[in-house]
């Protein structure tokens, strides 16, 4: 019995790992939806990008790769404010076919570019805490996984407590509930936008460091899966809601490694999108999503 | 406005630069007819792109040393003509694949197709082979669902690999043969005890046609072997920790793998270090790939590999110095070394030289009659009677295969082979590694 819960647990493990990549990844996602009702389909490539960056930031400086999330961030906030005023900005409300072109340009784009720079050889990367494991009860836990998950409770603190305690958090919010509304009470929705992209791209690029240090191969075509699966959270969790984001993050993640445990490893993505299907009968806006005004 | 026009053209014009560049590597055909135009299908973008970059070199390595040498005399044509390489990028992907091959036999007029990797990608484009009737050398697509399928026409298409039978057979003899009486030998197991083999598998027809060979040996020959497990998993997944966590659970000997060079690395290394599953991974000849010994670093050490061609354990014998010469070229021009999938491919550009020299003809029925009688003396690879030939049912080239275990060489701090299987050609015995834990007795 006690072996019995013992396995369990270390699946439902297994399953708070992967929600914490897709949390994050999903959070980012849902943060620019909500301000900017744009669908960015190469939200996956911010996360490859995040992969390349700590790699690099790793091999040039021998850091500890946790340590490389204050490069890879902040890299991917600029990277994100790039995109948004060069690529979205221009064509905000012309359309949501020229949302899903720019986006579709810039998967490429991101790619080649990283494929160019980097070779599109697989690469992984080695923690310093690869070998350190941690007993809790009937588990014995590798340490990079407790630090990946508390990394991300922290990330996902410091974001709540930035939209809740700062005037620039209350902008992003106010925005987010009602953009008129927001212009006319004085909110430079253009800055607001910029800023909530580069916010969005920062937590893509936190989950591809974290998706690197964890010892997961990567190459400049990797983004395209967790896109996907992002797109399928936020859905889940309701558009523009980040608690949405949150438990959607976490229901995937733990539905599919419990699928892989008891269907097989080619079972969880299909169980994953037969649970958004049902959430979306029961509840067409999502779990946190709020009906159209 | 005006300035987001201007941005809206650079962003333009850096997208079509970059689609450009990472598009066009191949030898573009002159289209004067006085070349071999052979077009290699190979995985340059997208989850087998490691590979298929091997695939590609090693068929350049090949035309150009024929060309060095005057290239393929053709004697229809009373000289010899050049060998020119058209590159197919099958982008990983069934659609990929279809979209290159047509275009490689449509629009470049490929004389001869090369390569193939991934059985599901191979699969999908046959039917456009078999209705241009252009002969095809597979080095790759090893599931005999591609080989042996009898709903379109496969007469133009040569296998030259092993398929999932032949190295399904040659693992599970060495697990029987060698690792099962080691077991025994070290834990004071009865004779009797069968050996607990997990296998994880890509679900795919690669994958389980390496299930199939494993369940059919074991039947055909009453091995004491048990299959515990068997877990399929989706091609291109990176994250094995439950799958693994499952099968601890089951207290496997052994895990006999199923996948690809970008899948092998994180599970192996996922087993040992995040699931503490300290067993033996035997895996399968695709991976025997020096980007395999790099990535998996010290969680290869004391793992097992079927294979047929290693960048780092060459077998003693007649082909030892091609191999050699083979990898110091590759080396020298592309600084580093071939695989497995590379050695095949550039084998298969001879293949074709040899082929078109005695058909005497460009003519495709008269390449395929040549290829379908071929009788050419082995290169690196080990043959079946030292030579490379078709079969007469299947058209699939017949292979000496072996097993290698891996050891930490700490100069270069990354596991290298050791053959260990068959007798004929290994170089150290087996070892059971000390980290090693056996399943319940």
């Amino acid at each position: 019995m006690d072996g019995t819960i013992g396995i369990l647990s270390q699946v439902a493990f297994w399953g708070l790992y992967s929600g914490c990549i897709y949390i994050l990844l999903a959070t980012g996602l849902n943060l620019i939806f909500g301000v900017m009702k744009i669908v960015n389909f190469a939200h996956g490539e911010f996360l490859m990008l995040g992969t390349y960056i700590t790699f690099f930031l790793f091999v040039i400086s021998g850091f500890n790769p946790y340590v490389l999330l204050v490069g890879s961030i902040p890299i991917l906030i600029i990277v994100g404010v790039i995109v948004e005023r060069l690529c979205f900005r221009p064509i905000l409300g012309t359309g949501k076919l020229n949302e899903i072109f720019i986006s579709l340009g810039l998967i490429y784009i991101f790619q080649n570019l990283v494929a160019l720079i980097w070779t599109d050889e697989w690469r992984s990367m080695r923690s310093p805490f690869a070998d350190i494991l941690i007993n809790l009860g009937p588990l014995q836990l590798p340490l990079d996984y407790l630090i990946i998950i508390t990394v991300t409770a922290m990330i996902l603190v410091s974001l709540y407590l930035f939209l809740q305690k700062t005037a620039l958090g209350r902008a992003i919010r106010a925005a987010s509930q009602n953009r008129r509304g927001a212009m006319l009470m004085g909110v430079n929705v253009e800055r607001v936008d910029m800023l909530t992209f580069g916010i969005g791209a920062g937590l893509a690029g936190a989950a591809g460091t974290l998706w690197a240090v964890s010892g997961q191969v990567f190459n400049p075509y990797m983004g395209s899966i967790p896109a996907i699966k992002g797109f399928a959270i936020i859905i889940l969790g309701g558009l523009g809601s980040i608690p949405g984001a949150i438990i959607g993050g976490l229901a995937i993640g733990m539905v599919e490694n419990f699928t892989a445990f008891t269907l097989g490893g080619s079972w969880k993505d299909a169980v994953s999108f037969i649970l958004l299907i049902v959430v979306l009968v029961i509840r067409p806006t999502g779990l946190f999503g709020e009906a159209e005004e | 406005m005006k300035r987001e026009s201007v941005l809206f053209v650079f962003l333009a014009i850096c997208l079509t630069f970059l689609l450009l560049s990472s598009g066009c590597t191949e030898q573009q055909p002159s289209g004067d007819g006085g070349e071999v135009r052979i077009g290699v299908v190979a995985s340059m973008t997208g989850a087998a792109s490691t590979t298929g970059k091997d695939i590609w070199q090693s068929a350049e390595l090949a035309a150009e040393e024929i060309n060095a040498k005057g290239g393929i005399y053709v004697k229809e044509l009373g000289r010899s003509v050049p060998v020119r390489l058209v590159q197919g990028d099958d982008e990983s992907t069934r659609e990929g694949g279809q979209k290159a091959v047509s275009k490689l036999i449509t629009q470049d007029k490929v004389d001869v197709l090369v390569g193939g990797y991934s059985s599901a990608v191979v699969s999908a484009h046959q039917a456009i082979v078999a209705e241009y009737r252009v002969p095809y050398i597979i080095s790759g697509g090893s599931s005999t669902s591609v080989s042996h399928r009898n709903d379109i026409d496969t007469s133009y298409m040569f296998f030259h690999r092993p398929n999932t039978d032949d190295s399904g057979e040659a693992s599970i003899l060495f697990v029987d043969e060698v690792v099962r009486p080691a077991l025994i030998g070290k834990f004071g197991f009865s004779e009797d005890r069968p050996l607990k083999l997990a296998v994880i598998y890509q679900d795919s027809p690669f994958g389980k046609g390496q299930l199939d060979a494993v369940k059919n040996v074991i039947a055909a020959r009453n091995l004491r072997i048990e299959i515990i497990a068997e877990e399929p998993f989706k091609m291109g997944e990176s994250d094995f920790r439950t799958v693994l966590t499952s099968v601890k659970a089951k207290n496997p000997d052994m895990i006999y793998s199923v996948t690809f060079l970008n899948e092998l690395v994180p599970m192996t290394q996922q087993a040992r270090r995040d699931v503490g599953l300290n067993t033996l991974i035997l895996a399968i000849e695709n991976n025997d790939d020096p980007d395999y010994y790099k990535g998996v670093g010290v969680y290869g050490d004391g793992q097992v590999m079927e294979s047929r061609f290693s960048p780092y354990a060459v077998p003693r014998g007649s082909t030892e110095m091609a191999t050699r010469q083979f990898l110091a070229n590759f080396d020298k021009k592309y600084g580093g070394f071939a695989g497995m999938m590379g050695a095949a491919t550039y084998e298969s550009v001879y293949i074709t030289k040899e082929a078109i020299e005695k058909a005497g003809s460009l003519d495709k029925a008269k390449v395929r009659d040549a290829l379908a009688t071929l009788s050419m003396p082995q290169m690196m690879e080990i043959m079946k009677g030292g030579v490379i030939s078709f079969s007469p049912d299947f058209r699939e080239s017949k292979f000496d295969l072996y097993v290698v275990q891996l050891a930490m060489d700490q100069a270069s701090g990354e596991p290298r082979p050791f053959i260990v299987w068959p007798d004929n050609l290994k170089d150290r015995e087996f070892v059971v590694p000390d980290w090693y834990s056996p399943g319940s007795s």
